[in-house]
């Protein structure tokens, strides 16, 4: 009961602070329009979301609240009644949490006291909410009894899900039907199988042939901007996840490449009107020079000294680009516009379609020379230098040379995003080269599992993607990366996917039997 | 005998402290030397200098006649020279396997253009550094674990994993600090044995550092005994045994005193048996 006792008023704090803080910076609000968005009904951003759809979404932190206040380990062969315990603890805890701060607005707003001039997004309409449409005092107890009666519900619940015996046997069943799905002679067959193999890669291709071409400009542009990203995640993946040196101002090479393409192809300032694939090759060529550059002299530093000064490199190639210095070579703060698309045998490919097969072909091919590289000789002496640099110099790896090959790879790597990206857009400016893309490159490597190729994919398109589709938390992006980072830190900090050695002493590689 | 590795007056400074003082060491090819001394006797550093971590600040350090001294780190390893760490280092998020096919490193040239590329030397050196990466764990008695994290490895397992890894580079000089560190009997007993057939079965010349005598005495074809930084003997484990600057140097002045005379009682307790 102890246990119980404790598990309750722990989560109910934990809870009654974050229900506290989503109401002070407005998510309540965008909470409830994300559940009427679930349930279909759209509401246009700004504006309150109808009241049953605030009732949902306060239970469902309530049932959460509940079910992990019954977490175990709780004392005694029965776990019913202590989990009871601990959602109802934790759910009153919760509740005075909130009842009070509702009470104190809910008085402030029948004084007609704005409290936006403090608090900018608590607007009288969502205290409103808050309250359930009454007055402070039925609201703030309306409250207290909808998250205690939901925290009560999710222990239950929880508690329930996990005893039941028909429960478990039946998520025991699909576990073990999947697993034995997975290792059965037949799966094994089919996937050693190279007409199976061939017959699923032509589906992919036929679906990534297809797919652009159906769904739509907007569709195009979203997903395109995930293609670059993971190019960039891939590239920081090679200098940060494999040779484990931190790069923080990575967009300095992306801007590299972007100014090198654009500055070629664009008919102001220079009015150079190259060919597009020879810019692209020099963008890529003149962002991995500057790499190598910027390594020369630090590289054969140990520590932190990459992360800092490419940090420095960002912020200066940004300032210079903007400098009325470097306006008549570079266009300055407004940017250059009209930069020219891809064009082959005369022809000249630049609709949404067009772009997207381009980034779709440009994805494959870095992610094909990572595969390549990652577990080459080079990238094994990578590894070596990430985990031990002084044991690595021992066995004969020059530390400094592979940490530069690296990190000029990458950011060639990013040269490529950046052209791209030029090109697709048809305009590049100083904005686009911001810190925050640099940031946002860190946090979907390490989200996705530093080190993995996999990995990149996937961090690209929960950090990039999803922003897209879940537009109602925009404002939020920061703060919900923040968050992302702090329990990804907590509880897997290795990353979604996280990489994985291979097994070299039983099974020789693919490539290995042909030789 | 030719030497295979030979220091001439060798001072490693640290700031004001004398680490390693104008020391002369000679190693004959396919011999096992030891390195003996108290804590802080500057063993450590100078395996450091001859491996290429620190460049001495005098003197010579020749291996096979040519000299090598201030030479980079992955150089020295290229040359030849193998060793192992007093706390074990290995890559231990790498698998076992793995780490010995890095030790292979310097003896492959494939870059990162034939990694792309899968070319033909890329493919070749790959299969064979797996092999001799098999080949090695079965040496070492690690067959099966090959595909195990380093760092999950048991203690002895990673002991011998690091000197699998060693010897990946076909060295023709081994150094090894301290490989029978926190050892049992019976773990020290293998490891001896398992030294000496490095020796009589590759032909390599050995040199390590080591804290426990038994195995000194019992493995060493020289000694070389370091003081605050100074040689203070050389010679047979039975010439090092009785000299008195080395019992002096392990139990304090008037050690050797002390050592004779607990050595004449047990012999007359002896005498008294018979």
């Amino acid at each position: 009961m102890k246990t119980a006792t404790r598990n309750g008023f722990q989560t109910g704090i934990t809870f009654g602070v974050i229900v506290v803080t989503m109401f002070l910076i407005g998510f309540t609000v965008i909470g409830a329009a994300l559940v009427a968005k679930i349930f279909g009904t759209s509401v246009s951003s700004g504006s309150i979301p109808p009241l049953p759809f605030f009732v949902i979404f306060i239970s469902l932190v309530g049932l959460w609240n509940g079910a992990t206040a019954a977490r175990r380990p709780l004392t005694g062969a029965d776990e019913f009644k202590p989990a009871l315990v601990a959602g109802l603890l934790a759910g009153l805890v919760t509740g005075i949490f909130s009842a009070v701060v509702a009470l104190v607005f809910g008085m402030l707003a029948a004084n007609k006291i704005d409290v936006r001039t403090y608090l900018v997004a608590i607007s009288p309409e969502s205290i409103k909410m808050y309250l359930f449409g009454q007055d402070a005092v039925t609201g703030s107890l309306l409250s207290l009894v909808l998250l205690t009666v939901s925290s009560v519900a999710g222990s239950a619940l929880a508690v329930t899900l996990r005893t039941n015996a028909k429960v478990r046997g039946f998520f025991q069943k699909a576990a073990e039907s999947y697993t034995n799905a997975i290792h059965s002679e037949r799966a094994i067959k089919l996937r050693n199988n190279p007409s199976a193999r061939y017959a699923f890669l032509a589906l992919v291709a036929a679906a990534l042939i297809i797919l652009p071409r159906t769904w739509g400009g907007y569709w195009n542009y979203v997903l395109g901007t995930v293609g670059i990203y993971i190019i960039l995640g891939l590239g920081l993946n090679i200098i940060t996840g494999w040779a484990g040196q931190l790069v923080i101002g990575y967009v300095a090479f992306f801007a590299v490449g972007a100014y090198t393409f654009a500055l070629l192809t664009a008919p102001a300032p220079h009015h150079l009107m190259w060919n597009f694939w020879l810019a692209l090759i020099l963008g890529v060529l003149a962002a991995g020079i500057s790499g190598l550059l910027i390594g020369l002299p630090i590289l054969n530093l140990r520590g932190d000294y990459l992360a800092i000064v490419t940090l420095g490199a960002a912020e200066i190639v940004r300032i210079l680009l903007k400098s009325d210095l470097m306006t008549p070579y570079t266009a300055g703060p407004r940017g250059i516009r009209d930069i020219g698309g891809p064009t082959l045998f005369g022809r000249s490919f630049t609709s949404d379609v067009d772009f997207m097969y381009l980034i779709i072909i440009a994805v494959l091919v870095v992610s094909f020379l990572a595969y390549r590289l990652q577990n080459s000789r080079t990238g094994k002496a990578w590894v070596a230098v990430n985990q031990d640099e002084t044991v690595a110099r021992a066995t004969g790896i020059n530390a400094y040379t592979s940490k530069l090959l690296a990190l000029a790879l990458s950011a060639a790597i990013a040269g490529l995003a950046g052209a791209l990206f030029a090109s697709r857009n048809q305009f590049t400016g100083p904005d686009d080269h911001q810190l925050m893309v640099a940031i946002n490159v860190i946090c979907l490597v390490i989200v996705g599992g530093i080190g993995n190729i996999p990995g990149v994919f996937l961090g690209a398109f929960a950090l990039k993607g999803l922003p897209e589709v879940l537009r109602e938390i925009e404002n939020y992006r920061m703060l919900v990366f923040g968050i992302l980072l702090i329990v990804m830190m907590r509880l897997r900090p290795e990353g979604f996917l996280p990489a994985k050695r291979p097994a070299l002493e039983k099974n020789t590689p693919p490539s290995g039997q042909e030789a | 005998m030719q030497a295979c590795i030979e220091t001439r007056q060798v001072s490693k400074i640290f700031g004001g402290l004398t680490a390693v003082n104008s020391v002369d060491l000679t190693v004959p090819e396919k011999s096992i030397a030891s390195i003996i001394g108290p804590n802080g006797a500057g063993k450590t550093t100078l395996f450091n200098c001859i491996s290429g971590y620190y460049k001495p600040e005098h003197g010579q350090i020749l291996f096979y006649g040519s000299p090598i001294q201030g030479q980079q780190t992955f150089a020295v390893a290229a040359l030849g020279i193998a060793r192992t760490y007093q706390n074990i280092r290995l890559f231990g998020d790498m698998t076992a396997i793995e780490n010995i096919m890095l030790g292979q490193y310097p003896r492959f040239s494939a870059n990162w253009v034939d990694a792309i590329l899968s070319t033909k030397r890329e493919r070749n050196e790959e299969k064979q550094a797996i092999e001799e990466g098999r080949r090695l764990l079965k040496f070492v008695g690690l067959d099966g674990m090959g595909d195990t994290l380093a760092r999950n490895l048991p203690y002895g397992a990673q002991r011998r994993l690091e000197i699998a890894r060693a010897l990946a580079n076909q060295p023709r000089l081994l150094l090894l600090d301290e490989p029978t560190a926190g050892m049992n009997p019976q773990e020290t007993d293998k490891m001896t044995h398992f030294i000496r057939s490095l020796r009589d079965t590759l032909g390599i010349t050995i040199l390590l550092i080591e804290h426990d005598m038994r195995v000194v005495m019992d493995i060493s074809d020289q000694i070389t005994v370091l003081d605050y930084g100074t040689k203070i003997a050389e010679g047979q484990p039975k010439d090092i045994q009785s000299n008195q600057r080395v019992i002096e140097a392990y139990l304090g002045p008037g050690g050797s005193t002390l050592t004779r005379k607990y050595q004449q009682r047990k012999k007359q307790r002896h005498d008294a048996k018979n």
